[in-house]
Order: structure tokens, then sequence, then C-alpha cells
């Protein structure tokens, strides 16, 4: 049933005819490819997500809630999305509203005494970044990299990034909110909905901001958050960043305040025990096991093809051969990297010290080939301002991680032998097959820290795969149907290759009930899914979301 | 069945109690709320004893007024606000379940006190931030669910830190256990997989822990908690960096917050001082006197890694940012020595509660701000306690960062003789007074008890209507706590 | 290639949205962040690479058809390549803008045009320029130069002026400067007046790929026959077209532009300047002398996988990604010029922002085509510079245009006029 004229008429006069449209190609650029992943389902040959019914590009808060308001009057589905970087952006049914929030770009406010900055839904991790280095801080930018909505990652999804041991999960730095509610009120959070300022998100009394997100959002499922306020960190470098080079081996060469290693550990558990001394001891500004997202055997060619403007994917079997590189990949195979940040001098000097402590006990060490100028000053850039994330597209245009390695730093190294190897092996027998990029079987990536001073490590399998290669994307779904499984048997907790099932399902089309709730009522706690199905029913009373939102529809009891 | 023993059916007949005393300790406190005398008090063992209860409750209408912490209490939120509620006195469920050096967390229910947590994280080497001072029988978990503010502001990256896991049972009797840990079908799996409740958020995508903070028991009772510890510090110093007016140490504050350095951090003024370091009314007297007007905590630590050489740094980084502002970094200034402080800000209060050693009884306003907001707020206090004929030198004033320097706790003490009935009135009166004047400057009441909720639910009629929503959910027959903030 | 050809790459766009910003490694500021004018003017997601990507996609698996708005997606588009640019960070192997402009070719071939730009290519059949002038005035420009006319007589270099330069009056001096200034400092030059062909590229840029070829495949032959070795153009669309387009056809010929023939002769001491031209001025890189300006390098090959699905070619493809375009040259003829002060926007080199006037936008959507170049008189401005300078007719004309329209008070110069000044 496509959208009724006067319903489209209403949506019109909302935002004027300029920022509406209903044209079928233009509808089709809202759409998803479910051939990709980085959305963790499938991955789906040649499905793509519903077609909307119209898209939206509101202007201001009161156009939203005007067109939530017509939503709910014609009882018509809406999906709201910042920078549209995955599925879960993307209308679950047809005929959905779709809301581009990107007219909303605003940076409001950066409060550089208080550390704060007030945000539209489509400021980026690199224009936030770069105004609030002006005044001398910084933002987390969440794992997806600068080029995705900062009040997305801190409302409405994820929001761990590789700086997230000394900026936080982007949940712990949210200081306001204001959000237009599915039934068409606004909400604002914590002191701003006082009228008091964006510094505080809550109270009074019990927070609310409990209501708009867990350890994930509600993926536009629940409402519009249209602005939202940051917490900022302190940046102790120059106003610009510093850029040199030819793209895309862009490099900064930065104070010596700034320091980016790479570093390698001769056992797991030494990497583990590495962790923990981090966390201990407080240093580290950002620490992200990031380059094995190209797998554990390419990764150091692939450091030399990305920091060399001449080179291209065709180098690199030649580049492995190379007995440097080989070196470098061997150095690099229990790796993670991190950037150091002193406030002053002495603070620098004695984060060094401490790090060379904790290698020292560890048997850890600085990966040689990474102190070589160029690429420590593109390693730096490149984990500060995260603006080559999606490399993770690099090899075949597809990719997903999967296995659930994510908790203590303990629980992935631990086991006989350690999980990551237990995984790795894994996923190695089913490169054999073919429809996966070969790349050792270990592309475990993640954060050192995946909340604010540490205490997790977040690992996901990085599986790279051809989208647009009907075997390549039907094997890729093989295989992780095959983690799923082996996550499941070994206890390794949920991967993230199938974290979306319970929502979109192989059409690319709600999940059917039956599936849904099997999914989400084997839960450790169900219970969780019952208590968002009552949020949905008293906040979202003619249930214009989703199903990215986890209800439990069985009896309560 | 009488009303006792259908509930000692629950817990035990041992842990049912009408005793009248007790009762009538609990129907007051210290503050100014409406004495309600409850019906009785129960204390149960268990979390599965708590739900019963909670059960019972809904079955039975009967309002539950859950209590953690010993007496004194000063903010009316354990004093029942209507007839007939029985106290749920969770001071016996006291197991520290686990202390995880490696994770740095402890699991504890609700009846552990710091007192009693700090001496066995300690011989884990691990220690928890605390509050300023809190009391010998201060419940951690319910100081923490409070969102009373800590002394680390370096380390609160959540505004709950560092309370983390939480297993609540809801006012509709149902269980849910919160973070981390509500992602396990199993603790001892978990323990077995190296896991460790660290993280807390979710499960799902709520954060339902953040419904039980500062809900002052209206929403449900936390059965057990786990909190993020830190490492037990050596060497551990303590600077004081004195002014005469507060916004002298603004810049100064700013600097530290931003480079995320010192651990304790806080500003206090001369007479939230004496207060704490006096001795008796006298002492405090003479301590305000000697006292600077105004001084900055610094709190420096070395642990784990190169700990001399984290302090050593630290100690003259942050005297050269201190000189910077034209101040400078003391071991010792008239009438406080670091030390001393140092061992009074790692303790818990001694007795009386120190709020409590210059007069009998006080009264504390305290809400959130911004720190260079706060020189206002304290100049409304002043002129409203002039007004009222309040002895301004009187007034503490406790300015704590948190939130990493994203906000600060705004604290003012008001000690008066709760004896002398002319000195209540004056105090009622200008408590009422100055909190209005600084809700309408500014001022943010997160956590309203009292005369407050009226005022900041007044503010926001959307959070307001929210929130009545939300407690429907948890809390259909609205069994918990009744009558407190906006329910 | 076809439409078709660049079906998996539509597949394998992920829409990370790169296509939209400059490299974010070289955001400076909120405010001179974007990259691709059509999305930042257009807003809706069609109007980027990614958008016409899956316009295209939708078009081919007949899940769309034409419609006003598919045709406004796709000619609304400056083909500044920015987004090739962009998208090139993470990703090597797409080609967006080869797939864009095989979009503009395919709506072309049926049929799907735009009346103005049909009102252009009709006049360019008739009348061989872009500039809706007769054919016979081209030569006028140069009236009275003592310039060698070429293919009558012989000169090692030719100068081309372009269409713009060669019709539009307000520009001509610039043309007859820098012939002029390349004459004295000893260049055997010639220009071909009347008889100069037009490149074509800007016909290539609005989807009108045969009729580029076929002023291509003239050009060619006319400069074979007049036994042209080196071609000098002040005109960077015309740079574009010679640099990059016609070697695939078979041309042979060095290209260059006036900015590197200046600064070759600068460093050969055989340019010198005797007067200071005190000023603060910034200089904007025309997309096709910079990042579209690269070297063409044959490759001819397929695509091949190695360790089971890592994209590649066969034999190593080269990759355009804006690294090699002519950015220094001009800056160093500025730098050499006693007394002006170069300070650099936010937005240059392979990531500068487009001027507005490419792509058939300037005129087609003149709102689009002036909003654009008004955002780079801004971004200007914001440096504190006095003048914007330029190497492209278009681009100036287009600031000019602009700058007429707002009333601001920005210079705007081709990097001639300021050599003449200090000559």
């Amino acid at each position: 049933m496509a959208l009724a004229k006067e319903a489209y008429r209403e949506l019109e006069e909302v935002v004027g005819k300029e920022y509406i449209s209903d044209d079928p190609a233009l509808l089709d650029c809202y759409r998803y490819p479910l051939s990709h992943t980085a959305i963790h389902i499938g991955p789906y040959y040649r499905v793509y997500t519903p077609r909307g019914a119209a898209v939206l590009l509101p202007g201001s808060a009161e156009e939203v809630q005007g067109i939530v308001k017509v939503c709910n009057k014609y009882k018509v589905k809406f999906k709201p999305s910042s920078t549209f970087w995955s599925a879960w952006g993307f209308p679950l049914e047809d005929d959905t509203i779709q809301l581009d929030m990107r007219r909303m770009d605003k940076i409001l406010e950066i409060d550089d005494k208080n550390n704060y900055a007030v945000v539209e839904p489509h400021v980026i991790g690199a224009t936030l970044q770069a105004e609030a280095m002006k005044v001398g801080l910084n933002t987390h930018i969440h794992g997806p990299g600068a080029s995705c909505s900062c009040l997305a990652s801190a409302t409405a999804l994820g929001g761990l990034g590789p700086d997230t041991l000394y900026m936080g999960h982007h949940n712990e730095n949210l200081l306001g909110v204001e959000w237009v509610m599915p039934d068409g009120e606004i909400l604002k959070i914590g002191s701003v909905g006082s009228g008091l300022g964006w510094f505080c998100c809550d109270g009074p009394g019990p927070s609310l901001k409990g209501l708009v997100r867990g350890m994930v959002g509600t993926n536009g499922a629940m409402g519009v958050f249209t602005k939202c306020a940051i917490k900022l960190y302190p940046w102790p470098g120059p106003a610009t960043l510093p850029v040199e080079g030819k793209p895309p081996a862009y490099k900064a060469v930065l104070p010596d305040n700034l320091r980016a290693y790479t570093l390698g550990f001769p056992s797991w558990k030494a990497w583990a025990d590495s962790c923990y001394m981090i966390f201990d001891s407080g240093i580290g500004y950002v620490a992200h096991r990031q380059f094995n997202m190209f797998g554990r055997d390419l990764k150091g060619a692939m450091v030399r093809i990305l920091s060399d403007p001449t080179r291209t994917l065709s180098d690199i079997e030649e580049l492995l051969k190379d007995p440097e590189v080989q070196k470098m990949t061997e150095d690099m195979k229990r790796d993670y990297q991190i950037v150091l940040a002193g406030m002053t001098p002495g603070d620098i000097e004695w984060q060094d010290k401490a790090l060379d402590k904790i290698l020292e006990e560890t048997g850890g060490w600085k990966v040689k080939a990474m102190l070589e100028p160029d690429l420590f000053n593109w390693s730096l850039l490149y984990m500060i301002r995260l603006g080559h994330k999606n490399l993770n597209l690099v090899f075949g245009g597809g990719y997903d991680g999967c296995f659930g390695l994510g908790g203590t730093p303990d629980f992935g190294t631990s086991g006989e032998p350690a999980r990551v190897e237990q995984v790795t092996a894994f996923k190695v027998e089913w490169e054999k097959k073919g429809n996966v990029v070969a790349c050792g079987g270990d592309g475990m990536m993640g954060g050192i820290g995946g909340m604010g001073g540490g205490g997790h490590s977040l690992w996901e399998n990085f599986t790279h795969f051809d989208p647009a290669d009907k075997a390549s994307t039907e094997g890729t779904f093989e295989f992780f149907n095959a983690t799923a499984k082996y996550g499941a048997e070994k206890g390794l907790g949920p991967g993230m290759e199938k974290m979306n099932d319970y929502a979109r399902w192989t059409d690319g089309y709600t999940t059917p009930k039956e599936i849904r709730d099997r999914i989400l009522g084997s839960a450790a706690q169900p219970e969780a899914f019952r208590y968002q199905r009552k949020f949905k029913e008293t906040f979202n009373p003619n249930d214009l979301g989703d199903g990215y939102y986890r209800t439990l529809d069985d009896p309560d009891e | 069945m009488a009303l006792k023993d259908e509930l000692a059916g629950i817990v035990g007949s041992e842990c049912v109690s009408d005793d009248p005393e007790a009762l009538d300790a609990y129907s007051k406190d210290l503050s100014f709320v409406k004495p309600v005398k409850p019906r009785l008090i129960i204390k149960p063992g268990s979390a599965d004893e708590v739900q019963a209860i909670v059960r019972w409750a809904n079955q039975t209408a009967t309002p539950l007024v859950p209590v953690s912490s010993g007496p004194p209490r000063f903010r009316g939120d354990t004093v029942p606000s209507v007839p007939g509620a029985v106290i749920v006195d969770m001071s016996g469920m006291k197991k520290i379940m686990r202390i995880d050096r490696r994770n740095r967390v402890a699991m504890i229910e609700p009846g552990v006190t710091y007192t009693e947590l700090q001496p066995e994280l300690a011989k884990e080497g691990l220690r928890l931030t605390t509050p300023l001072l809190p009391r010998a029988g201060k419940s951690v978990v319910a100081s923490l669910l409070e969102r009373e503010p800590t002394l680390i502001p370096r380390q609160l990256w959540a505004s709950l830190d560092p309370l983390r896991c939480n297993e609540i049972i809801w006012g509709d009797g149902n269980k849910l256990v919160t973070g981390d840990a509500g992602n396990w079908t199993s603790m001892e799996d978990a323990w077995e997989r190296k896991q460790a409740p660290a993280g807390a958020t979710g499960p799902g995508q709520a954060d339902f822990y953040r419904f039980v903070s500062a809900a002052q028991g209206s929403m449900g009772i936390v059965t057990w908690a786990s909190v993020k510890c830190e490492i037990l510090p050596a060497p551990h110093k303590l600077f004081i960096v004195p002014a005469r007016k507060p916004d002298d140490l603004f810049d100064f504050t700013y600097r530290l917050l931003k480079f995320r350095f010192a651990d304790e951090l806080l500003l206090i003024n001369n007479s939230s001082l004496a207060y704490i370091l006096g001795d008796g009314p006298g002492g405090i007297k003479a301590l305000m006197k000697e006292l600077p007007p105004w001084v900055v905590l610094v709190g420096i630590a070395g642990r784990s890694i190169l700990p001399e050489e984290r302090v050593a740094y630290q100690e003259k980084d942050i005297a050269d940012i201190a000189g910077k502002s034209g101040l400078k970094l003391e071991s010792a200034v008239p009438g406080a020595r670091g030390d001393d402080v140092l061992k009074a800000l790692l303790s818990t209060s001694r007795e009386p509660y120190w709020k409590l050693g210059y007069k009998a009884g006080y009264q504390d306003i305290l809400f959130i701000t911004t720190l260079n907001r706060t020189p206002e707020y304290i100049k409304t206090v002043k002129s409203v306690a002039e007004a009222s004929g309040y002895p301004t030198s009187d007034i503490g004033v406790y300015v704590q960062p948190l939130h990493q320097g994203a906000n600060v706790h705004c604290e003012f003490i008001l000690p008066f003789d709760r004896d002398d009935s002319k000195e209540a009135t004056g105090m009622q009166q200008l408590l009422t007074k100055a909190s209005e004047k600084l809700i309408e400057q500014g001022a943010f009441f997160s956590r309203p008890y009292g005369i407050w909720a009226d005022m900041a639910y007044k503010r926001d009629a959307q959070t307001t209507t929210v929130l009545k929503k939300l407690k429907g959910i948890f809390d259909p027959n609205n069994v918990m706590n009744p009558g407190k903030l906006c329910f | 290639m076809a439409l078709e050809d660049y079906k998996a790459d539509m597949e394998r766009c992920s829409q990370c949205s790169y296509c939209k910003w400059i490299p974010f490694d070289q955001v400076k500021s909120w405010r001179f962040a974007k990259g691709c004018p059509s999305i930042a003017y257009n807003n809706f997601l069609s109007y980027s690479a990614r958008g016409r990507y899956a316009v295209a996609l939708s078009l081919l698996n007949g899940q769309s058809t034409y419609s006003d708005r598919v045709v406004d997606i796709v000619y609304k588009c400056t083909t500044c390549g920015s987004c090739d640019v962009s998208d090139k960070i993470c990703r090597y192997n797409l080609e967006p803008l080869e797939m864009i402009h095989e979009l503009k070719f395919r709506l072309v071939e049926d049929g799907q045009v735009l009346p103005q730009h049909t009102a252009l290519i009709e006049h360019l059949r008739k009348e061989n320029n872009m500039m809706e002038k007769p054919a016979a005035g081209r030569g006028d420009w140069a009236e009275g130069l003592d310039i060698k006319r070429v293919p009558g007589e012989s000169a090692e270099v030719l100068f081309h002026a372009g269409c713009r330069f060669s019709y539009d009056e307000e520009l001509q001096e610039t043309a007859r400067t820098a012939v002029t200034i390349l004459k004295n400092a000893g260049v055997d030059i010639g220009i071909m007046g009347e008889n100069e062909p037009c490149c074509g590229g800007r016909a290539y840029d609005m989807g009108y790929k045969e009729e580029f070829t076929r002023l291509a495949e003239n050009t060619i032959k006319a400069w074979t026959a007049a036994g042209v070795k080196t071609v000098v153009t002040p005109c960077a669309d015309c740079y574009h077209a010679f640099n990059r387009l016609y070697p695939p056809l078979g041309a042979k010929f060095e290209i260059l532009h006036t900015v590197q023939y200046y600064d070759r002769l600068i460093k050969e001491g055989k340019l010198k300047f005797s007067k200071t031209v005190p000023m603060r001025v910034t200089y904007h890189d025309p997309c096709h002398l910079g990042r579209r300006g690269e070297p063409y390098v044959p490759w001819e090959g397929k695509e091949k996988k190695i360790k089971n699905q890592i994209v590649i070619y066969e034999p190593k493809k080269p990759r355009y990604n804006g690294a090699w375009g002519v950015y220094d040259p001009p800056r160093d003829v500025l730098k050499s010029i006693p007394g002006i002060e170069l300070v650099e926007m936010e937005r240059i080199r392979e990531y500068a922002w487009c001027c507005g006037a490419g792509g058939g936008t300037r005129e087609t959507y003149p709102d689009f085509s002036n909003w654009t170049a008004t955002e780079r008189i801004e971004e200007a401005k914001a440096t504190g510079a006095e003048a914007i300078v330029s190497a492209c007719p278009w681009c100036e004309m287009n600031f000019k245009d602009a700058i007429n329209t707002s009333g601001d008070k920005m210079k705007v110069f081709d990097v001639t006029n300021l050599v003449k000044q200090a000559i």
C-alpha cells in the first residue's frame, strides 16, 4: 500500500516540496544492499532493504516532530538515519517514511571549559574533532570511523571505538538528549530538560538516559534524536592536524608528546597481561587491534601498501615475499596499536617509561618497522582521525565480523589453545574453501578497553568477501552459519555475524515472529525484551518503529 | 493470617519486627520531611526473599520502603510518605560475593558498608573511591545508586561510576540483572570463561540500572551490585591549594580536569574543611578562622606501574600549573596538613557524622551545575542566609567535580540546632527560599529529595510524564516507596 | 567500457559516505569539510557517487525507469572528481568518476538529455565551440598579435587557447598575455586561430562521448598533420582532455598547461620578474588540472582475484587517486612573484572544492553552479586573501559571476594576469 496522497501532502507541508521525494530511483538510493554486511546479518546475495514510501530531509526538531505526528495520524512507519552506514538505518517494511537527517548538521556549541559539544544528527566524527581540536579538545570517534554521525553513535547505535580506553564509550559521553519520541512528543533528558544547559544527562530522579539506549541503541526504531551533548576530551596537539603526503598515504608529523606504537607480544597470555597493566596504569589515548582487520598474514603487506601512494592491492603477493615484510608480519602476529598522548613533557615521558616497563614485564616489544618515521606518522594520523576506517572493505568490498570474543582480555586469550587461536584455526579451514579472503584465519580486531578506563577488549574476526560474487557471498553466509554454531557450542557468546538476525531476515524484511521470538527468548534474560515491549507499547503506541527494537511479544510469564 | 506472620513466612520471624522503638526510628530522619510511621520492618537475607516480599506487596497493595544504610539518615527518602508501609531493611545482606583483582571489580550485597568493604579490598590490593567521608554505616550500593559524588573525577567516565552491574527486583516482582552479567546464563560459566561483571550497560537497548538510580527506592530493590575498584594507591599524597575566592581556583582546577591529572580533586571552603578536621564545636570554630577561605584538595597517587615516578612528575607539573594561576601547591596550610586531610578523605566519617560535629543538626542543599557557575550560587545562598539571619560564616561549601569535569556537585552544608525550634523554623524557611532561588538561577536538582521534588519536576513536565509512565511499567501497583519524587 | 561493466562496482559500493566529504584526514573545520558539491547542495543521497551507483543499478536492474528526477540526479554533477579521490582513500577497486561518466553517456544514448545541453551540442557540431558563438570568430582574440599561425607556419609549441579564452571578451586578454609571455621568453610558439578545434572535454563531461570522440579525432588529425609535438594551453579543461582523454585515442603529444610552462621558464631563468605585486592571494586548484590532471598511463588488463577474494587487476592497473595532478607549478609561479603572499584555503590540491562550472552544470543549473562558486569564494575569504587565483577560464568566470551576484569584493585572477603584472 503506497503512501496516501493526503499524507504525502501533509508531509510536504512540514518540510517543503524541495525536501521530500518519492521518486522510485531516488528511493532506491535509500536501500541497503544486503549482499554487503557491516550489518551483522547475511550476507544475502542481491537482496535489498525494502523501498521506502518517501524520503524526507527535515531541517529542525520541529519539522521532525511534524513528520512524526503525520506518521501517527496515518499510522505510517518511519525510520530516521543520519549517515546511513549500515542496514539498521534502513526500513524493514515497505512504505516506510525515511528521514534523512543530513540537513541537521550543526555543531551548536562547544564548551571548552566544561568539555562538551552539542550537536545535531549529521555532525560526523571528523568535523567535530576538527572543531574540538581548535580549542584543545577531542572527541571520541567510534569504530566505524570519522564518517559517521556522532549523535547516532552516542544515542542510537553502538558507541565503541579505538579511543574508548581514554575517551569512553559514547554511552558514557552522552550528557543530554533531545528526543522526538515515537508519539511525537519532545523529551529533553537531563539538565537540558529543565532548561538549565547540557551538562548532565541524569535526573531529576531516575535517569531517563536509560530509555535512550543500553550497550547499544534503538537503531532508529524508537523515535528520532535531534540533538545531543557529548563529553569531549583533551587534545594536547596542534589546532589543525598538519597532514602531509599524497593520498591515500597521508601522514601527520605531530609534536613529540603524541606517539603511535604497534606492540607485539610473545604469547596471548602476555598480550592480555599487557592490557591489564595498561588499564591499571592509566596510560594510553587510543588503543586498538586495528590493522589486524586485514588478517594476521596480510597486515604487514597492507600497511606497506596503504602507506605508499604508488602501491595497489596488486602488490600484495610481491610484498608477501619480501623478508622485511615477513619479519614485520611475524612481529605483529599478536599485536595492537597504541597512541600515547602526554599532556606535559613529564606526562609523555612517564607514559612511555610505563609502557616500556609493561613491555619488559610481559616480554613484549614495540614493532620496529612501525617506528620508521613514515609508518609512525601514518599510523598516528590513522588512529587519531580514524579517517580510513572503511578499509575494512578494501579487499572485495564486503566484510563482517564474526565470533564474539568480547569481554575481559582474559576471555579471548585463555583456553587451551587460546580461544583466539581456536577460532583462527576454525576460520583457516573455511578460508580453504575459497569464498572468503585467506588472511591467516586471525582477523580479530577490536578495542583495548571497551569502556572508559579499560576493562573489556572487544574482538570480532573480520571476514572479507566479494558482495558482487554470488559464490563468495553465499559461501560467506555459510561460513557465518558455521561460526555461529561453533560459537554457541563453545560458549563464546553471541558473535557479530548474527547480531541482527532477530530484526531482519533473508528477504530483507522483518524476521518472522516465531524466529524472532525464539532468538530473543533464548537470550540470557528474555525479561529485558519483555520490558522493552512495554516501553514500546507505552511510548510508541502506534508501533511506528521497526523490529530493530528488541521486543519479546510472548506472554509475560 | 496476620501481616507479620505472612512476612515471617517469607523471611523467618526473627527478621520481622514491629518493635515500636524501631518503627519510630524509621518514621523520621534529620530532614524536615513529615514523619510517618511504618507498620513493620522486614530484613530479607536473599534476593529470593526480596522478590517474594515485593510480590506479596503487590498482592496486598502494601507500600515498601527499602533502606540499606544505617542511621542517621538525612534526606527523607527512607521516611515513608504514606501510612502502612513496610520497611525493607537490606542491611542484613552483607555478602562480599567476589573480589576480582585482575579485572578490578567487586560484587557486593546492599548491606555492605564502606567500612566493611575497604579492608577486604585492601587485602587484594584494591580500594573503592568513596563519597566525602561517608558515615560508618553507609551502604556502598545505596550511596552509588543515589548518585552520591565520589572524590576522583578523572576516574568517572560514566556518570554512575564506579557502579557497574546490578541485580534488581523491580516493583512488579520481576528480577533483572543489568550490565555484562545480564548477558550470562550462569555465574559459574562466566567465571570459568574468565569474564567479569565490569560493564554497566544493558542488557538490551536500555540501561535498566539508570532507572533505579536516584530513585529513592521507588522503582525496585538492588540485591547485589558490582563496583569498579582502583588499585590501592602507594605512594599517595595530598596537597592543598589555597585561595581567597573560589574563582581564583577555577583555571587551575579546569586545567587539572582537562589533563586528567590528580586523583582526589575537590574544592572546599574553610567551614567545610573545619567540619571535616575540627574537633568539637569550639575546635571547628577556631579552625574556620585559621584555615584559608578556599582550597582545592589535590590527591596524587601512584599505582602499580612506576608509582613513585608518577607522583613525582604529577607533583611537579601540577605545581607548575598552579603557579601559572598564581597559586601554590602546599603540603600544609594554616590549620591543615595534607597528610591529615588525606587520612580523613580515605576514611569513613568519625562519630558524630562530620556534618553534625558543629551543631546537632544540619541541612544540606545539593545540586549539579558546572564549575564556572558555582560563584553565583554561593552568592545566592549567602544572601538568603544573611536575610534569614543565618551566620554566613557557618555555610560549608563543597564543590566536587564529576564525570571528568563535565559538571560538578555543588553542596551547601548548613549546620543548625535542631532542638531550637526557632533555628529549625528559620532553617526550613532558608532551605525553601534558597532552593527556589537556586533552581531559578540554573541549579539542577538531579536528586530531588523532599521539597526539591516539586520544584524540579515543575520545570520539566515532559520528563515528569515519562517518568510516571516508566514507574507504571516497573511498579504498576505503586508499592515501591510511594509518594517520593513525582510518583 | 559500458555502464554494465561497472555493475560489480555498484554492488561493491558499501555506502561508506566517503564520497561526500574531502578525505577525512584533511578535514580542518566543520565549515569546509564537504567535498561533493552535488550532495552538499541537493542533499538527497542520490546526488552523491554512492547515490549515482544506486540509481545506475536501479536502472540496470529495471527497478526504476527514467524520470525527471533521474535526469536531474545524473546531470546535476560537476564531474569534479572529489568523490573519486575520497573513495579511493579506502577503496582500491572502485572507479566512481568513470561510472558517473558512463551513466551520463547512457542517458545521452537513450535520449534522456537536457534542452540546454542539446542546444550547446548542436551548436558545437555546427560552430566548433562551447560558447555558442560563430566558428569564424574563434581566432579574433589574437588579432594583432605577432604570433605564428599553425598549420601555415610551423612552431615548436602550439598554444591552444580553448573555447572560453577564445570567445569570452572579458578573458581574451589573458590568452593574449599568456601567448605573448611565452613568446617573449623565447618559446617558438604558434596558434591555430580560427582553425583551433574545440577539445571536446566539456562535451565529454556532459555525457556526449560520441561528440567528444569526433572532436578529439579531428584534433589529433589536425595536430598530426601540422607536425605539432607540444601543446600548451591556459585552460584546465582543455589540458585534461588532451592529457587524459586523448591518449587512449592514439594521441602522443606533450601537453602542458601554461602554469607548467611558466614554472619551467622561471626555473630555467628565462622568465624573470622585475615588478612587485603586493597582494595576498589564494590559489584555487581547477579540478581538471589538479585531481583530474594526472597523466594518462596506458593499461589494458582484467580483474582477477588473489587470496580467494581480493580484487586486483592484471597487469597492475594505474590508480588515479588525485595524487599526481598539477599542484606545485602554479604555486611555485605565484611564490616566485615578488610581493605575492600565497595563503592556502582549507580544501586544496586533490581535495579542492570545485568552482561549480563543470559537467555542464553551469549551463543547466545556474543556481547550483553559482552556489558552488560562492562556497569557494567564502573559503577564499576565510584565508584573508584579497584575490582568488586560478588557472582555468571556466573557474574564473564562475567565480566572477558569483561575486557579481553576491557583491563581494574578492578579486579573481588567472595566474597569467599576475605574471604579467610582475614582468
